[in-house]
This record gives structure tokens, C-alpha cells and sequence, in this order.
């Protein structure tokens, strides 16, 4: 998953309000025009200025006047209405046949099996109450006028505020009461699927489960593959959910005997002659993201280990980006890119490792970050780095090998002509490719003091967070390759400090809020379109408005064009040009034959599309209200993102409310 | 809104509940040139039906002329598509004018602000079919801003007015024809309105029901209100019409008074009790002598309606087989 940029809520909302009051002039002088237009053609010029006039007038008192009570009682209708309709009842028997069903094809035993659950869950019910939504928006006033049921409702003292109002927050309130119970019952299905415990895999639940791993291969008798570079034996779990968990106790050697090492993890405490302390810890390594919690009781080989729930799968991760990522060639000279190494996503940038047998110095990824505090992570001993690298290997490699890359911190002086500089040792590591490792930097840095000048102040352990950024918060981080020959591929998002986890849970219901905001939209939208248009025309309408609100990018990518106007998209042009492609097979690539009848072609491709991508602007962008892919991939929602998105809605909902009024107003109820 | 209660038109008749007044409230009336008495009033009103292309399909209301004063009863009369249903909801506002205007209460017919002081009972009672009597007269009474302990009394009220208290749980798709018009009455009612339009009342509705719906047109009257009815049943009309106009093909007719309009100038009727057969030929010759020419002496027929309302009344009082009534032509 790529994390798109967003603004800060403050920063978006000036230019965002605006906005909205722009769009709302621009759709008052249309709307005056066109009612003019109407009115002239059936009053006559003169009475035409009558009568629009009149509606505009007495749309302010419609508007001050419009009373909590009667909407009350226009969404108690509403909701009354659509419950007989069985619209709501029929949404959560197919919810419910899908949840008590659909655990039959999802492989819990997968890699990534909460990626399966959630994105079912998410996409299932954002599918199902937007058609909901659809639905009952749809036939509601269009049933009405047709039953004349409307014709006891308008000769009350009732404003089409309130009939529109009414309808939009009791369609609404029904929808958020289905999500809300489909969320519920979602979040305890992803749960009850995905928590599960393991057993040692053996006679014995002790530590005498564990076999030793030879000190010399240090490879897994288990896997084949090589073990962690500390680990002394390992054992197996049993196979729960379709997966089971290597167990390795382990090495850890720490100068003294500190209350807060002493976790529930320890094995065995020796205590060195030169007053270090080893331990050895039990641990549970992972398996599809996700591990279990090791418990060790009692010492020795006698001691017994137990493994509590899943851990790792509910994550909702709150990523530290730097601000700004920079790439250096070998020769130290910056470059916005990276080295492009060939037919790859365009995406990622690559760092060199150097060539003929030496190493790169000066090729790197300069990462910057702001506001790097403390408070922002949840362990002051270590600051998660997670990296998820492309690694670009040249014929020269050693395929068999990982490839190496380096980190090295450095602290940035606001004043870099009088301030001392902190500089770290580079740490190296290896990269694992396609999945996103995590690298624990610890908060003591071994590195050096350098003096503006360039000259060595001091060497030492120095602290990440109060010396490296600690006078203003800035760091700048370092990627380097550190094998010859080989190229490490990252872009900014790729490179982030993992800060503390949002709750699931309130992750989840943010996840909700998202849907529930397309759900208001398409409501709305479905209920303002009814006001002028028969049910088959407003279903037809909103779907149109969801598919150009679900490819927004994708159609204004579609519409972008050259200097001399051609559009630029690598599908051979626009509709029509397409299609005569197909029909003469010919390829996308190539241009078609200049001609009068290929002009005519790509003229009226150039209007289709760019009527499309007018389109883009009307429609709300749903993609932006959509965090199924956070949820999806363990990233928390950004409360910004949310209340932007909330604020977009209402946007929305208030252009939708106007439009429906007005379009309420001015038509004949009556045939 | 409710601000505006305190503004209640003068011409409340006395025993108009004062719940109602208070919780629905009464506009303000801004209009200077407004005459209290005249509660309807249509200048050249015209509606042309057109397809979507704008061309014209029919002329539904040619140039209608119109007044109706408060406190009567006002009949629309005319064959189907003699623009009467027009009319009405060109005064309710369902419709806009083609030209010409409608006023309604002193207030433009498009105006929503008129509603607080109209009942209207459409032709088919277009009613929600899956609420009851009580939960539907609720719903109409939130649309009037009635406060909760001001509608439940009202509700009450008119569920027993119109006699519907032994159906008050019902869903509404359960009740027959008389009962849904009963009940549309009833929403019509729930604001205690000056004005009440009625499409159609007795439509559908048996000849008890029929009497009973005319009794109530009259029993409104007699409270202050002015009702405005079209209808095509003319007995229906001359039983309680003020004033009626005839409506055909969009054109108005005729309008008057019912009883100026039904007089038979020319003609003399004499109606006596236990008058002998031998008398007859003296009155005859009292015709001639006067220069008159005698078109019948006989016994008068009562109409069917009052035979049969008899009937149910005689059939209430005593159950069981009626029996046969004497002939009394033998």
C-alpha cells in the first residue's frame, strides 16, 4: 500500500471553504440562469423574472423556518417506509449469509490472513450499504409522487427543506444503524477467526522440547533456513489456523542485571565473570505478520513455556514519513530520482552500492524528518524503523546472499556554520524483499561530534532522541547499499518510524467512518436526484456519479494532454479512438493515421473525455473518503484524514440539501 | 413559528380548540390588500397541460374567475375533465398557473405559509397504507409543529369524531373505503383549518356514509369553516351547497347560489297535507281560471336516499326481519 499525501485539516479547510463557496455561487448563477431559461419559456421574459424571483424569496424563510419537528416526522416516515420496503432486512440477510459463510473460503493459514478478513469485511459492507443506500434513496420520493401520498405531505405546512432533510437523515439513520451492527459484528468475526493459540508441538510443553541449533550452520533443522545469529535451540508449535510458529530461545547479553530486563520470557539468567548478565529468552518468531507472546514458568530445562493469543494481527501503525527524501549518485551529487534501473515501477528510486570491488561512500537516500520526539514512540529504548525495500540485483551479485543495507543518523543544526553536528556509525542489516521489516534503532547511537569545520569533536554513545534531534526535532536518516554491485530501491513512503499503535478497535470504527460518509453521500445524492427524476434515471445517475467518484485520478489521468492538445494516455486515446483500434486492430502504441476522419475521431474523443473529467469535479472523490486499504494493510487512519473526509461530506450534503430544495421547489407535484 | 400564534386570524369561529390554534399557529397576514371575507379568490387562472417538448396536450382551466366567501360551502360541479381537480390543486399549490393567479387566504396558492390554515382530503385518501389511525393522524399533526400532549388529544379527538375508535390499531391497507375516507377526513381535520378542500368526499362512500360525510360538510359550516367540494354527484352538491360552479371543458359555466340556480321561475308548486281527491278538480279550475295551464295534482315521492337511510335507521332501532310494508297504492 501507497500512503497518498494529505494536508493538515486546518491547512485544507480555508481554501477548502472557499471552495465550497465558490462552487455554491457558481451553482446559484447556473441555477438562476437555467430556472430563467425554464421560466421564460413557459411564463414569457417578463413574468419569468416574477416568478424566480419569488422562489428565491421565499427560500430564505423556507430555510430559517424549517422545523426539527417536521423533519423529525418526515425521517420517521422515511425510516418507516424503508424497513416495509425490506430493503434493510434483505442488506443484512446477505451480510449475515456472508459472514456465517464466508469463512469457508478464506485461508486463515494464509500470509496474511487478516489482510483476507479485513478487506471482506470492509468491501462486502461498503458494497452492500451503498447499495442500500441506492436503493431506498431511490424509489422513495419517486414512489410517493407517483402514489400521491406526497400530495398529503405538501398541502401541510411542509418545506421542501424538510421533506429533503427529512428523508436524507432518516435514510441515514437507518444506514448508520445497519453499519453500525455490521461493524460490530464484522469486527468479532475478524477477531473470532483470526485469535488462536499454539502448543508446543512435542510430548513435553517444557523447555526440553527445544533442540540445539548447530553453532556452526546456525540453520534451522526445522525450516532449512538460517536462524536468528543468537539463537542457541528452537522448537515448533503445533499447527492452529493453518499455520505453525517456530520457537527459539536465544542470547541476550546486557552489561547488568536491570529489574526491567527481568520479563516473563526468561529461560535461563547466567551471570557472567566480567559482570554481564545473559539471558536466555524464549520467543515465538513470526509467521504472516503476526506472533504470540511467550510466558516462561519456572527455570531451566524443566521450565514451561506457554504461548498467549495472536499478537501483530490488529495492528492499526501511526508511521513517522520524513518530510523530504533526497538521492546522492556515487559522486556525492544529489539527484531528485535515484538511478532508474530500467524496466521497474517508476515508483522507487535506487541507491548504488558501488562497482569493480568498492564500496559506494557517497551513494545514499537521505531521509528528513521533523518533529522526531520521544513522546511519539511507545518504547524510549527503541525507535521502530520499518523499511519495505526493492532490491535491484546485477549479474555481479551473489544471488544467494541478502543483500546488506546500511542506516547512519545525523542530526540537523539550525545553524550549521557554529553548531556541532551529531554524526552515527553506519548500522547495517539485511533486507528482506517484498515484505516490510522492522528494525529496532535503539535510543544509544554509537557515532561521533563533528565540528562545523569538519573536524572530530568527540566520539561516543550518544542518544537519539535528545542529542541527534534533540535542539529542534530534526533528523536526517541515511540508506545506503553495502554490497557492491547491488542496488537498494526505496521511495518516501517506503522508510518510516513506526510511533505508538492506535487501538485497533477505534481504527476499525474509523474505517466505518468512511463508509459512512460515502453512504450519506450517495443517500443524499439519491434523494436529491429523486426530486426531479423517475427511480430507473436516479439509480442510473448515481451509479454513474459513483464509478467517476471511484476513478477520479484514473479519468483525469485519462484526460491529460500534450502542448498541442493530444491526450497523453497509454490507451491509444479516448472512446471512440479505441474502439476503431479494436475494430482495425490496430496496437495502442502506435498513432493513428492523420486524416479528416481521424481528426473527427480524436476531436470528439477530446470532448467525451473532458466532459468526463468534468465530471471528476462534481463527483465527490470516494477514494478519499475510503480507508478500507489503512485497515486493510495495519496503518491507523490519520484523524486529519477523517476530518477531512467528515468535512467533505457535509460539503456535500449541504450542496446535495440546496440542489434537492430547489429542484422540489420549482416542480408541479401534481400531473 | 410558533411565535406566530399569537396572531390567529379573527375569524376563528368561537369554538375552534384553542390547542389547536396555539400548536399549530397562524401566519401573520402580510398581504395589505387581504379581505378576511374572501378566502379564495381565482383572476383569469389557466393551466395547460404540455409534453415534454413544451407542446400544449390540453387546456385544463380556460381564464377562471373565482371567489368564495368565508364560511360557505362552495360545490365545483362538472363532468370528468371538466377541470374541478385542477382547480383545486392549482389552490393547493400542486399545480402552477399557466397564467392568472390564486389566492388563497390572502396568500399566493404557491406560498407554503397557507398550509397552517387549509385541510384538504384528496379524491383517493393518499394515505400511508402501512400506519394506523392514530400513528397516521400523529404524523399529520408533527407536520403541523402540534406540540406531543396537544396532538395525542387532538388524535383522540378526531379518531372518535369520525368514528373510527374500534380501528385506531389497524394498519390502514386493512380498512374498507368508507373507513379510509373517514380517516382522510380526520387528517384533514388536524389542524382545526378555516379552510377545508375536498376532492370528491363522498366518493366510494355508502349512502349511511354518504349522509354522514354531507352531515359533517354541514356540521363545519355551521362551526365557521369555509369548504370548497367539487364533486360530480350532483345530489351530493345541492344537499350542501352554498353556491356552486359549473365547470365544463375547462370553462366555467355557471355560478350562483344553488337555490337561485335550481328555481324554476315560471312554475308553481303546492304541496298540502290530507287534501281530498275531489279537491282536485276545483284547483284545476281554479288553475284555468287564472289563465294557468295544469301540468299534474299527485302525490309527492320521497327520494331514495331518505327510503333507504329509514330503512337502516327503522332496521337499528329493531333488529331483525323487518316486515313487509303495507302497498299503499292498494
Amino acid at each position: 500500500m501507497v500512503r497518498e499525501e494529505f494536508p493538515q485539516f486546518l491547512e485544507w479547510f480555508g481554501p477548502g471553504i472557499l471552495l465550497l463557496l465558490g462552487v455554491l455561487a457558481v451553482g446559484a448563477l447556473l441555477g438562476l440562469f437555467f430556472g430563467y431559461l425554464v421560466a421564460a419559456f413557459r411564463h414569457g421574459p417578463f413574468e419569468a423574472f416574477y416568478v424566480v424571483s419569488q422562489v428565491v424569496a421565499e427560500a430564505v424563510p423556507d430555510f430559517l423556518q424549517t422545523s426539527p419537528r417536521r423533519v423529525l416526522a418526515m425521517a420517521g416516515l422515511a425510516i418507516k417506509e424503508a424497513l416495509r420496503r425490506r430493503v434493510v432486512l434483505v442488506t443484512f440477510v446477505i451480510f449475515a449469509l456472508s459472514i456465517l459463510f464466508g469463512g469457508w473460503f478464506m485461508d486463515s493459514g494464509s500470509d496474511k490472513p487478516e489482510q483476507i478478513y479485513i478487506n471482506f469485511v470492509m468491501w462486502g459492507t461498503q458494497m452492500l450499504v451503498l447499495l442500500m443506500g441506492l436503493l431506498i434513496s431511490a424509489f422513495s420520493l419517486p414512489e410517493d409522487i407517483k402514489n400521491k401520498t406526497i400530495y398529503t405531505i405538501v398541502t401541510k405546512p411542509v418545506r421542501s427543506t424538510e421533506i429533503v432533510l427529512g428523508r436524507i437523515l432518516g435514510f441515514g439513520f437507518l444506514g448508520t444503524v445497519l453499519l453500525a451492527l455490521m461493524g460490530i459484528i464484522s469486527f468479532f468475526f475478524i477477531w473470532r477467526n483470526l485469535d488462536h493459540k499454539h502448543m508446543i508441538d512435542g510430548p513435553s510443553q517444557t523447555v526440553a522440547a527445544f533442540v540445539e541449533i548447530d553453532s556452526e550452520t546456525m540453520k534451522s533443522t526445522i525450516s532449512g533456513k538460517r536462524v536468528s545469529p543468537n539463537a542457541i535451540s528452537e522448537a515448533t508449535t503445533t499447527i492452529d489456523n493453518g499455520h505453525a510458529h517456530r520457537l527459539e530461545i536465544y542470547q541476550d547479553i546486557r552489561s547488568g542485571d536491570d529489574e526491567a530486563l527481568q520479563t516473563g520470557d526468561i529461560v535461563e539468567t547466567i551471570k557472567r565473570d566480567d559482570g554481564k548478565v545473559t539471558y536466555h529468552r524464549a520467543r515465538c518468531m513470526p509467521v504472516g505478520g503476526h506472533t504470540h507472546k511467550v510466558t516462561v514458568s519456572g527455570t531451566g530445562a524443566s521450565a514451561t513455556v506457554s504461548l498467549g493469543p495472536a499478537i501483530g494481527y490488529f495492528r492499526a501503525r501511526q508511521p513517522i514519513y520524513s518530510d523530504e527524501l533526497a538521492f546522492y549518485d556515487r559522486d556525492g551529487v544529489k539527484d531528485d530520482k535515484g538511478i532508474n534501473v530500467g524496466k521497474e515501477w517508476g515508483y522507487r528510486g535506487y541507491v548504488d552500492g558501488g562497482s569493480r570491488g568498492n564500496l559506494s561512500t557517497l551513494s545514499r537516500a537521505k531521509f528528513s524528518f521533523t518533529n522526531f520526539d520521544a513522546s511519539r514512540f511507545p518504547d524510549a529504548d527503541f525507535a521502530p524503523l520499518e523499511v519495505n525495500l526493492g532490491v535491484f540485483r546485477s549479474t555481479k551479485g551473489d544471488i544467494e546472499e541478502r543483500v546488506t543495507g546500511g542506516l547512519r543518523f545525523e542530526s540537523v543544526p539550525e545553524n550549521p556554520d557554529v553548531e556541532n553536528r551529531y554524526i552515527s556509525e553506519i548500522v547495517e542489516f539485511e533486507t528482506a524483499e517484498y515484505t516490510v521489516q522492522t528494525l529496532p534503532v535503539p535510543k544509544k547511537l554509537v557515532g561521533r561530534i563533528v565540528a562545523p569545520d569538519g573536524s572530530l569533536v568527540e566520539e561516543g554513545e550518544y542518544d537519539l532522541f535528545s542529542d541527534f534531534a534533540g535542539s529542534n526535532g530534526k533528523l536526517e536518516l541515511s540508506l545506503s547499499c553495502r554490497d557492491v554491485n547491488q542496488y537498494l530501491g526505496c521511495a518516501r513512503p517506503d522508510v518510516y518510524f513506526r510511533g505508538k499503535d492506535q487501538p485497533f478497535w477505534w481504527n476499525f470504527f474509523k474505517g466505518y467512518v468512511g463508509i459512512w460518509c460515502q453512504m450519506m453521500i450517495i443517500i443524499a445524492m439519491g434523494v436529491a436526484l429523486s426530486t426531479f427524476l423517475s427511480t430507473p434515471l436516479v439509480m442510473m445517475g448515481v451509479i454513474a456519479i459513483m464509478i467517476v467518484g471511484f476513478n477520479t485520478s484514473f479519468i483525469q489521468n485519462l484526460a491529460k494532454v500534450d502542448e498541442q492538445g493530444n491526450l497523453l494516455n497509454e490507451f491509444g486515446g479516448g472512446p471512440i479512438a479505441s474502439f476503431v483500434r479494436i475494430l482495425t486492430q490496430q496496437n495502442v502504441m502506435q498513432d493513428l493515421e492523420t486524416g479528416v476522419f481521424n481528426t473527427v475521431i480524436a476531436q470528439a474523443d477530446y470532448l467525451a473525455i473532458n466532459s468526463m473529467k468534468l465530471l471528476t469535479y462534481l463527483a465527490p472523490d470516494f477514494r478519499q473518503l475510503n480507508f478500507s486499504n489503512y485497515l486493510v494493510y495495519g496503518f491507523a487512519v490519520d484523524d486529519q484524514q477523517l476530518l477531512i473526509a467528515v468535512a467533505v461530506t457535509s460539503a456535500f450534503l449541504l450542496g446535495l440539501v440546496l440542489c434537492g430544495y430547489f429542484c422540489l421547489k420549482t416542480r408541479e407535484i401534481a400531473k | 413559528m410558533t411565535t406566530d400564534a399569537a396572531d390567529a386570524a379573527p375569524s376563528n369561529p368561537p369554538n375552534s380548540s384553542t390547542e389547536a390554534t396555539g400548536a399549530t399557529g397562524r401566519l401573520e397576514q402580510t398581504n395589505p390588500d387581504y379581505d378576511p371575507n374572501v378566502v379564495i379568490e381565482a383572476q383569469n387562472l389557466t393551466k395547460v397541460y404540455r409534453d415534454f417538448w413544451g407542446r400544449q396536450k390540453v387546456r385544463a382551466l380556460n381564464a377562471l374567475d373565482l371567489e368564495v366567501r368565508k364560511g360557505e360551502i362552495f360545490g365545483l360541479l362538472g363532468p370528468n375533465g371538466s377541470g374541478k381537480s385542477t382547480t383545486i390543486k392549482l389552490l393547493l399549490g400542486l399545480l402552477f398557473p399557466t397564467s392568472g393567479r390564486a389566492v388563497v387566504l390572502g396568500e399566493n396558492a404557491t406560498n407554503v405559509a397557507k398550509n397552517e390554515r387549509i385541510g384538504y382530503l384528496p379524491e383517493e385518501s393518499y394515505l400511508y397504507k402501512f400506519l394506523n389511525a392514530e400513528e397516521t393522524l400523529d404524523f399529520y399533526g408533527r407536520l403541523f409543529d402540534m406540540p406531543a400532549k396537544v396532538r395525542r388529544e387532538r388524535v383522540q379527538a378526531l379518531i372518535e369524531q369520525v368514528g373510527l375508535g374500534k380501528a385506531k390499531r389497524r394498519q390502514l391497507k386493512e380498512y374498507s373505503k368508507g373507513m379510509t375516507r373517514r380517516i382522510g377526513l380526520a387528517q384533514a381535520l388536524i389542524n382545526d383549518p378555516e379552510l377545508i378542500l375536498l376532492d370528491e368526499p363522498t366518493s366510494g362512500l355508502d349512502p349511511l356514509g354518504t349522509r354522514e360525510m354531507k352531515d359533517m360538510i354541514l356540521k363545519l359550516r355551521d362551526e365557521g369553516k369555509t369548504i370548497v367540494m367539487c364533486s360530480h354527484l350532483l345530489a351530493d352538491v345541492q344537499d350542501v351547497c352554498d353556491r356552486v360552479a359549473i365547470l365544463f371543458q375547462g370553462d366555467l359555466k355557471e355560478m350562483g347560489r344553488v337555490d337561485s340556480l335550481l328555481k324554476v321561475s315560471g312554475e308553481t308548486q303546492i304541496r298540502s297535507q290530507d287534501l281530498p281527491e275531489s279537491a282536485h278538480a276545483e284547483i284545476r279550475k281554479i288553475i284555468e281560471q287564472h289563465g294557468g295551464t295544469n301540468i299534474t295534482i299527485e302525490n309527492p315521492t320521497t327520494t331514495l336516499e331518505e327510503l333507504f337511510l329509514g330503512i337502516v335507521r327503522d332496521s337499528e332501532a329493531r333488529p331483525g326481519m323487518r316486515s313487509a310494508p303495507a302497498d299503499k297504492s292498494s
